[in-house]
C-alpha cells in the first residue's frame, strides 16, 4: 500500500501531509504519555505540571488534521485505500486525542501525588503496567507508521495483560487502603492513574484496529482475536502464539 | 523504559513503507496471493463476476476487430433488476462489451464476437435469435443525446411504430405519454409534443432518448456514458431516473465517472486492456478493491 | 525576466504577422475581382451579342389571294390548296409595290425581302379558311435575314457597294418600306417555337430545348436511383476493407475524371452498335450522359451519406430498426440535401455537355421538334455549336441568344438545387 504515484502530484502531497501530521501528533502524544508516566513514577512535580499544560498542542493538531481530512474528502473524493487512509486517520486522531487527555489526567494526579509521600509500595507494579501500556502505544504507532497490519494484529491481545496488571494493582490498592484509611485518597489517585493507563491501552488497541482496516480493508472491531487471525492472517498463526 | 522513550516529542517517525520482514509471495496453505504482491498482471477476474439471478450472462467472451483482439475471455453476469456499472480507462473494452449485449457490433463488419451470451438463458448470438427482436428487448442509450430530427412525439413513437406495438392512434398516444412520464420528461414537454426533439436542452434530449428506449418496453437498458455530455444538474436528474427505473428494468451503464458508478450502481465491473479485472459490489470496489489495477484506477494512480 | 522578454519578441513579430494576413486578404479580394471581371466581360459579350436575336424584323405585305394566279378552281379541293403556288402571290405583291424591277438578279433579290416561310404562312391560313381565296389580305411576314441584319444596324451603308451584302437598289426598297411603315421589329417568338432551320430568320431552339429536356429526363431517371443505390450500398452495406470494394471505389473516382468524349465512344460501341438503341435520340443521349453523371452523383451522395451522424443510425438500430429501415427512414432523408446538390451539379454538367453527344449522332440537323425520347433530336449545347459553325451573319446573334437560354436553364437548375436544399435541410 502506497500513498504516492497518484496522477495528481498535489494529491500525493496532501495525503502525505496528512499522514506526516498524524505521525507527528502520535509522537507528541506518545511523549506526553511517557512524560506523564515518568512524572508519576518519579514524583516529579515540575514535569507533571508541564505535561498537564501540554495538552493544548495535541488538541490543536486534532482540529488541524480533521480539517485537512475534510478538505481532501471534499476536493478529491478519495476512494479505496485513499478513502480508508482518510477515514482511519480521522479515527486515529480521535484516539490520539483521548490518549493525550488520559496523559493529562495522569499528570494532574501525579502533581497531587508528588506533594505527598512516595508511592514506594506500588512503584514496581505501576512501573510494570505503564511500561506495558507505553510499549503497546509505541508499537501501535509504529504499526500505523509502517502500515504494518501483521504488527498491529500482534498488539491486539495485549490489553488482556494490561487488565491483569490493573486487577493486581487494584487488589494491592484495596489492601493498602484497608491498612490505613488515610491512604485512601492517594490510593484512589493511583487507581485513577492506573485506570487511565488502561484506557491508553484500549485506545492503542483501537489504533491497531484502524491500521488493519487501513491495510486490509476489513473492519475488525468487535471481532474476536482468533477470528481475525484465522480469517485475515492465516500465515501468522504460528507467530501469533509466541 | 529507556528503550520506549526513543521518540522526541513532535518528531515524525521514520517511515519504512515496506514491512521489514519479507512475506512469502504466495501463501503456502491457501495459495492466495498477498495483496501487496499483486502486480499488474491479470490472471482471470477477481471478485464476483457471476450472480444467481442473472438476466444476461456472458461466458468466455472474445471480441476481435479484424486481427486486433479487443476483449479477452470475459465472464460476466448481469443480475436481474440491478444496475451494473462498467468502468475502466479509455479503450479498455467496456463500451465494446456493452455493445456485445445487444449485438450493436453487428453493424461493424470487421467485428467478430465469440463466446456464449444469453438473455434469460437464450443464446443472443444463436441462429434463431433475430437481432431486431433482441434490440427491442435490450434497449440502448448513447453517449451523445441523439434524438431523431423529428418531433418529440415521433421520437418516442418511433420504436413502437417500428415494431407495431400500438394498434391505433390513441394507444400510441398513451404509450408516448407513459414513456415520457417514466423518463421524467412529460411535465416539461407535454405542450410541445410536436416540437422538434433536437430543440430540447442536452439533459432533456437524453431523457427523451431514454423515453424512446423505454417506449419499446425493453427488459434491459444499456447506457453508454449517458451523461458524459451533460451538466451536473442534468446528470443528477438522469441518475435519479436510473434509480427509479431499476425496479422494472435491468441496467448496464458504461461510465467514465467513477463517482457516477459509485452513486448509481449495485455492482461495478472494472475493465483493463480488454480484460475484466474485477467485479464486485460497488461498495466493496470503492472501499476495498481486491485487485491492484482496480485500486490504481479508482484512486487515480495510473488512469 | 524571461516573461517580458518573450512578450517583446512576440510584439516585434506582430507587425509582420498582421502584414502577412493583410496581404493574403488582398490577394483573395484581387482574385475574386479578377474572376468577377471575367464573368462580367463574358456576360456582357454574350448578352450584347445575343440580345438583338430576341427581336426579329417583320415586313407588311398586301397579298391578293387571286384564284387564277394560284390556279385553284375548287375551294374544297385540299390537295390543290396545299400545292398551290403561294410564292407567286407574294412575288406579285412585291412586284406591284416595286414596279420596274429588271433583271434576274434584281428580281431574285426583290423576292428575298421576305422569308420563304411567307408562302407557308399564307398556305396555312388558306387551308384553315378557304373562303379567303379571292380576297385581299394584309400580312406581317418574317423579313429575310439580310434585311433583319440591316435593320439591327449591322450593315454599314457607307461601305463601297461591292463590299457589302446589300446593294444600293436594295437600300432604296428598304427605305421605301420604312417610309410606308412596312418594316417593324417585334419580339422573336420564332426562337422559341421553331425547330432548327437553314434559314436564320426561321431557326428556333424549341427542338434543342425539348431535346435537352427529354435527355435530362432520361439521365435523371436513370442516374439518380442508380447513383443513390450505389452510394448507399458502398457506404452502408459493402464489406469494409474488402479488396473488391476498394477497387470499385477507386474506379468510381477515376470515372469522374474520364474525358466525356470517351463516354460517347462507349455509348456508340455498346448502346448503338451492340444493343441497337436508335441514334440521335434523347434516349441514347440520356444513356450516355447517365454514364457520365453517375460518378459525380455517387461521389456527392457518398459524402452526404457519410456526413449523416452515426449517432442517428445507431439510435435507430438500437431501437430495433433493420438496416434498410435505418437507411430509408433516417440516413437518406438526412443525406438528401447533399445528394440533391450533387445530382443537380451532375445534371448541370450533363446539360452543358457536347462532346459525348457528337459521337452518338445528336449533332445531326433536325428541323422537327421531338415529341418523345425516341424522336431524333439535338440538345442545346449542340445547337449552339451548330449555329456557331454556320456562315450566315444572323446566326451569330442567335448563337449568343442560345447561350443565354442555356445559362438561364443552368441558373434555374441551381435555384432549384438551393430551394430543395432549404426544404430538406434539417438540423440535428
Amino acid at each position: 500500500m502506497e500513498i504516492g504515484q497518484h496522477i495528481s502530484q498535489r494529491y500525493n502531497e496532501e495525503l502525505e501531509d496528512i499522514r506526516n501530521q498524524v505521525l507527528k501528533m502520535g509522537g507528541l502524544v506518545e511523549s506526553q504519555a511517557e512524560q506523564a508516566v515518568k512524572a508519576l513514577l518519579e514524583s516529579d512535580f515540575e514535569l507533571a505540571k508541564t505535561v498537564a499544560n501540554g495538552d493544548e498542542a495535541v488538541n490543536q493538531m486534532e482540529i488541524d488534521i480533521d480539517e485537512e481530512c475534510t478538505r481532501v474528502i471534499a476536493r478529491r473524493q478519495p476512494t479505496a485505500s485513499d478513502l480508508r487512509l482518510v477515514v482511519a486517520v480521522v479515527k486515529v486522531i480521535t484516539d490520539l486525542e483521548r490518549i493525550g487527555d488520559e496523559a493529562e489526567k495522569i499528570a494532574r494526579y501525579s502533581k497531587k501525588l508528588a506533594k505527598k509521600q512516595k508511592i514506594t509500595t506500588m512503584h514496581s507494579e505501576l512501573s510494570h503496567m505503564s511500561q506495558l501500556v507505553l510499549t503497546m502505544l509505541h508499537d501501535s504507532l509504529d504499526a500505523f507508521a509502517r502500515l504494518d497490519a501483521e504488527g498491529a494484529v500482534g498488539i491486539l491481545g495485549k490489553d488482556q495483560q494490561v487488565n491483569v496488571e490493573l486487577d493486581n494493582l487494584s487488589r494491592l490498592l484495596i489492601t493498602f487502603m484497608m491498612e490505613d484509611p488515610r491512604n485512601i485518597k492517594n490510593a484512589l489517585r493511583v487507581s485513577w492513574c492506573a485506570r487511565s493507563l488502561e484506557r491508553i491501552a484500549d485506545h492503542a488497541q483501537n489504533i491497531c484496529e484502524y491500521v488493519i482496516y487501513l491495510v486490509k480493508g476489513k473492519d475488525v472491531r468487535h471481532t474476536s482475536l482468533e477470528h481475525i487471525r484465522s480469517k485475515y492472517f492465516p500465515y501468522d498463526i504460528e507467530d501469533g502464539e509466541e | 523504559m529507556t528503550d520506549v522513550i526513543n521518540t522526541m516529542p513532535g518528531m515524525p517517525r521514520a517511515v519504512p513503507l515496506e514491512s521489514e520482514t519479507p512475506k512469502p509471495a504466495v501463501d503456502a496453505i491457501t495459495g492466495e496471493k498477498h495483496r501487496s504482491e499483486f502486480d499488474v498482471e491479470i490472471n482471470g477476474t477477481v471478485g464476483k463476476p457471476l450472480v444467481d439471478n442473472a438476466k444476461m450472462s456472458s461466458r468466455n467472451c472474445d471480441v476481435f476487430y479484424g486481427d486486433k483482439q479487443a476483449i479477452f475471455g470475459v465472464d460476466l453476469d448481469i443480475g436481474n433488476n440491478e444496475i451494473i456499472a462498467m468502468i475502466g480507462p479509455s479503450g479498455c473494452g467496456k463500451s465494446t462489451f456493452l455493445r456485445v449485449l445487444n449485438r450493436m457490433n453487428d453493424t461493424i463488419s470487421i467485428c467478430r464476437v465469440t463466446g456464449e451470451h444469453t438473455l434469460d438463458g437464450e443464446d443472443i448470438y444463436g441462429k434463431k435469435t433475430d437481432p431486431v427482436l433482441l434490440r427491442a428487448r435490450v434497449g440502448m442509450v448513447f453517449q451523445k443525446p441523439n434524438p431523431f430530427p423529428k418531433s418529440i412525439y415521433d421520437n418516442v413513437a418511433y420504436g413502437a411504430r417500428l415494431h407495431g406495438l400500438a394498434s391505433n392512434r390513441s394507444e400510441l398516444d398513451d404509450l408516448v405519454e407513459a414513456s415520457l412520464i417514466k423518463a421524467g420528461l412529460f411535465k416539461e414537454v407535454k405542450d410541445d409534443l410536436q416540437k422538434p426533439g433536437t430543440g430540447l436542452s442536452g439533459g432533456q434530449q437524453q431523457r427523451l432518448c431514454i423515453a424512446r428506449a423505454i417506449a419499446v418496453d425493453p427488459e434491459v437498458i444499456l447506457m453508454d456514458e449517458p451523461t458524459s455530455a451533460l451538466d451536473p444538474i442534468a446528470t443528477a436528474t438522469i441518475e435519479e431516473l436510473m434509480d427509479e427505473l431499476r425496479s422494472n428494468y435491468t441496467i448496464a451503464i458504461v461510465t467514465h465517472s467513477m463517482q457516477q458508478a459509485a452513486r448509481v450502481s449495485q455492482r461495478t465491473a472494472y475493465f483493463h486492456m480488454g480484460k475484466l479485472v474485477e467485479v464486485n459490489d460497488t461498495d466493496k470496489v470503492f472501499t476495498n478493491p481486491e485487485h491492484q489495477l482496480t485500486e490504481n484506477y479508482i484512486t487515480g494512480r495510473f488512469g | 525576466m524571461s516573461n517580458s522578454n518573450s512578450t517583446e519578441i512576440i510584439r516585434a513579430g506582430l507587425k509582420k504577422r498582421y502584414a502577412r494576413e493583410k496581404r493574403f486578404r488582398l490577394f483573395g479580394i484581387a482574385s475574386l475581382m479578377i474572376s468577377f471581371a471575367f464573368l462580367l466581360v463574358l456576360l456582357f459579350t454574350i448578352v450584347s451579342k445575343g440580345w438583338p436575336a430576341f427581336q426579329q424584323t417583320y415586313v407588311k405585305l398586301d397579298i391578293v389571294l387571286d384564284e387564277t394566279v394560284l390556279k385553284v378552281n375548287n375551294k374544297s379541293d385540299e390537295d390543290a390548296l396545299f400545292s398551290a403556288n403561294y410564292q407567286k402571290v407574294v412575288r406579285e405583291s412585291l412586284n406591284k409595290m416595286f414596279p420596274g424591277v429588271k433583271g434576274r438578279k434584281q428580281k431574285r433579290d426583290l423576292k428575298n425581302i421576305v422569308s420563304n416561310s411567307a408562302a407557308y404562312t399564307i398556305r396555312d391560313d388558306v387551308l384553315e379558311n378557304p373562303d379567303l381565296l379571292g380576297t385581299k389580305q394584309t400580312y406581317w411576314f418574317l423579313a429575310k435575314d439580310d434585311i433583319d441584319v440591316f435593320m439591327k444596324g449591322k450593315i454599314d451603308r457607307d461601305l463601297p457597294e461591292d463590299e457589302r451584302r446589300l446593294k444600293d437598289y436594295q437600300f432604296e426598297w428598304i427605305d421605301k418600306l420604312i417610309e410606308e411603315d412596312r418594316l417593324e421589329k417585334r419580339f422573336n417568338t420564332v426562337l422559341f417555337t421553331n425547330g432548327d432551320s437553314r434559314e436564320p430568320e426561321q431557326a428556333g431552339m424549341k427542338g434543342a430545348i425539348m431535346g435537352s429536356l427529354f435527355t435530362m429526363l432520361v439521365t435523371l431517371m436513370l442516374s439518380f436511383p442508380i447513383a443513390v443505390a450505389a452510394a448507399a450500398y458502398l457506404e452502408e452495406f459493402a464489406p469494409q476493407n474488402n479488396k473488391w470494394v476498394d477497387i470499385i471505389e477507386i474506379n468510381i473516382n477515376n470515372l469522374a475524371a474520364v474525358p466525356s468524349i470517351v463516354f460517347g465512344l462507349l455509348g456508340l460501341a455498346v448502346y448503338i452498335n451492340y444493343f441497337g438503341v436508335p441514334r440521335s435520340t434523347p434516349l441514347i443521349g440520356g444513356l450516355v450522359l447517365t454514364l457520365m453523371t453517375l460518378p459525380t452523383i455517387i461521389i456527392a451522395s457518398r459524402a452526404a451519406i457519410k456526413s449523416v451522424p452515426p449517432s442517428i443510425k445507431e439510435a435507430a438500430i438500437g431501437l430495433g430498426a433493420s438496416r434498410i429501415q435505418t437507411l430509408f427512414q433516417h440516413t437518406l432523408p438526412l443525406a438528401m440535401p447533399g445528394i440533391l446538390t450533387g445530382t443537380i451539379i451532375g445534371m448541370a454538367q450533363a446539360l452543358g455537355e457536347t462532346a459525348p453527344l457528337l459521337m452518338i449522332g445528336m449533332i445531326a440537323f433536325v428541323a422537327e421538334v421531338p415529341t418523345g425520347v425516341l424522336d431524333p433530336s439535338t440538345v442545346m449545347p449542340v445547337q449552339i455549336y451548330l449555329w456557331s459553325d454556320s456562315p450566315e451573319r444572323a446566326f451569330t446573334e442567335r448563337t449568343s441568344a442560345a447561350i443565354m437560354v442555356l445559362l438561364g436553364f443552368l441558373v434555374a437548375m441551381n435555384l432549384i438545387a438551393i430551394m430543395l436544399r432549404k426544404k430538406f435541410e434539417r438540423r440535428w
